[in-house]
């Protein structure tokens, strides 16, 4: 019941202590569309319970983040990426402090039939072959026997899409233009791969249950398949990944350092994984 | 509403400066080679909406007679009051059930044509059908009954029986009525998106050489409103054309929903 009116009152204290002290000013985020999710609902919890003023956007995507951080127009960026040498050259004055707090990638998983066929790896040009519609069925890419392949697209502007495209054209921009049927949700992938013959599709890889739908694993240059696991997903083995990060310039203090350490917590790792990531524990292993 | 529909062809401008007619009739949609051509989603809808008032047309004609002509009218009512709490549920609980059953039953259904998934025109088509169908009914029903009682006595003292009634007296006079419920049921099979969305496959650019073969009805398609509802609208805010080329989309449907809509009401007040 306090809780309740607490939230109620919630807006009200906000805008008593906006009109009261001009100096008390909010905490400013933005950055990354992927490190945006559990952020800003980390974000909606610190201002019900510990009534912070947050304003949380994502103008930019992570390269926004950086330069925004770097800029002082915000006091913490979101970004999916490593702060990159160019960056720190670009912005001499800003001391960029990483805080990693989870890691997203996306598997190759494929429906019971597909791994019962044989299929247990893919290499980067049998992956090209596929997007590009050069092969259709499941034969030329190492089935048992003939079986029409069922690819499922997400969505382009989706992060699990553009961390696939990055890794197999260098760039979004690059990858061609490709029409397959296409999948949204993390959920909605899951399901319909599983209930199809010869389906593949991208997924996030904490989705891929290895129940109802596998992952295969990625064969590399050397010709060794790495397999999604949390241990190859940490030690950066497996390529379809990327680091979460928030960003500070220096060590976080005040807000900042509230919402850093939440974001670290128990209960803000458990949005990390909520939204679909891998949180920190399940890369130290 | 020509406010609405003058917002969207402001906002569209940039894609008919650039491609002209050739938006509607354009057969690929790359929006990265920044091509837009709208036509496999005109196709996609209008074959959904087509396979749904197939199915949705007679069957709930069908039962509006039933209902109409042969129920007393207590029973009526208690069939009429369901039927018209199914047209109010909303379209993502259909939508829903739709991914969950429909989809597979298809898949195995038309097991023999070999679809490459459950997700097909004819998918989205039939589960139209079955959110169009209450519809139907409740509006032909009323068509019916708004046929005077007289004339039906009229052509049975002349010696004609029920059926005869029904067909040679209440449906002709019925029939504006009727064509009413096909085009108010158009416009929201035009209209709809979450239950289209779920199972229509949203695969672009699947114009097929035969527009009136029944083959591609088994592969996946996309229509206006599943282009519309995913995140290429993400993408596209920010370049202007693309942006127009989305927004162009939005006043293809906007007008031809807005069309059937409009005929079918003016054609259901001129009855009354």
């Amino acid at each position: 019941m306090p809780r309740l009116a607490d939230m109620k009152l919630t807006p009200f204290l906000l805008f008593l202590a906006a009109i009261t002290c001009a100096n008390a000013a909010p905490l400013k985020i933005n950055g990354s569309t992927t490190v945006n999710l559990p952020v800003a609902e980390a974000a909606e919890i610190l201002r019900a319970e510990r009534h912070l003023d947050i304003q949380v956007d994502t103008q930019g995507g992570s390269s926004g983040g950086i330069s925004m951080l770097a800029e002082g127009s915000v006091q913490m960026g979101m970004s999916s990426k490593p702060v990159s040498a160019e960056d720190q050259e670009k912005y001499p004055q800003c001391r960029f402090h990483s805080i990693h707090i989870g890691e997203d990638a996306v598997a190759l998983i494929v429906s019971k039939d597909v791994w019962d066929n044989g299929v247990r790896a893919l290499t980067k040009a049998q992956l090209k072959d596929l997007y590009e519609g050069r092969v259709t069925n499941w034969q030329q890419l190492g089935g048992a026997h003939s079986q029409r392949i069922a690819f499922f697209n997400k969505e382009p502007g989706r992060g699990t899409w553009e961390v696939f495209v990055h890794w197999l054209y260098g760039s979004p921009k690059n990858a061609p233009q490709v029409s397959f049927p296409e999948v949204g949700g993390n959920e909605e992938t899951r399901g319909k791969v599983a209930t199809t013959r010869g389906a593949i599709s991208q997924l996030s890889a904490s989705w891929a249950d290895g129940k109802s739908v596998f992952a295969l694993a990625l064969v590399g240059e050397d010709g060794v398949a790495v397999q999604p696991s949390a241990e190859n997903i940490a030690s950066h083995k497996y390529p379809l990944s990327r680091p979460l990060f928030v960003l500070t310039n220096g060590e976080p203090t005040g807000d900042a350092k509230v919402m850093a350490d939440f974001l670290l917590s128990e209960r803000g790792q458990s949005l990390v994984e909520k939204h679909g990531y891998l949180p920190l524990n399940a890369l130290v292993k | 509403m020509a406010a609405l529909l003058g917002v969207f062809a402001w906002q569209s401008a940039p894609v008919w400066t650039q491609e002209g007619l050739g938006y509607i009739t354009g057969t690929k949609w790359f929006y990265r080679q920044h091509e837009f051509g709208a036509l496999p989603l005109i196709y996609g809808s209008m074959m959904v909406s087509a396979v749904a008032l197939v199915l949705a047309g007679p069957l709930g004609v069908g039962a509006a007679i039933c209902i109409a002509e042969y129920l007393p009218s207590r029973a009526r009512f208690a069939v009429k009051i369901p039927i018209e709490l199914l047209a109010g549920i909303p379209s993502v609980v259909y939508g829903l059930l739709g991914a969950l059953l429909l989809r597979d039953w298809v898949y195995k259904t038309f097991a023999n044509f070999e679809p490459l998934s459950g997700d097909t025109l004819l998918t989205a088509g039939i589960l139209l059908g079955i959110m169009l169908l209450p519809t139907i009914v409740t509006l032909t029903d009323d068509a019916l009954r708004a046929v005077p009682a007289a004339q039906r006595r009229a052509g049975r003292a002349l010696g004609l029986t029920q059926a005869e009634v029904i067909w040679h007296i209440s449906l002709p006079q019925a029939q504006r009525g009727i064509g009413a419920a096909f085009l108010l049921a158009l416009g929201r099979a035009l209209g709809e998106t979450v239950a289209v969305f779920l199972v229509v496959g949203r695969q672009d650019n699947m114009l097929p050489s035969n527009l009136f073969s029944l083959e591609p009805l088994l592969a996946a398609g996309q229509t206006l409103t599943s282009k519309l509802g995913g995140s290429e609208i993400n993408i596209a805010y920010g370049d202007p054309l693309h942006w127009g080329a989305m927004m162009g989309l939005g006043l293809l449907l906007l007008s031809l929903t807005v069309g059937s809509a409009l005929v079918g009401t003016l054609k259901r007040s001129g009855d009354a």
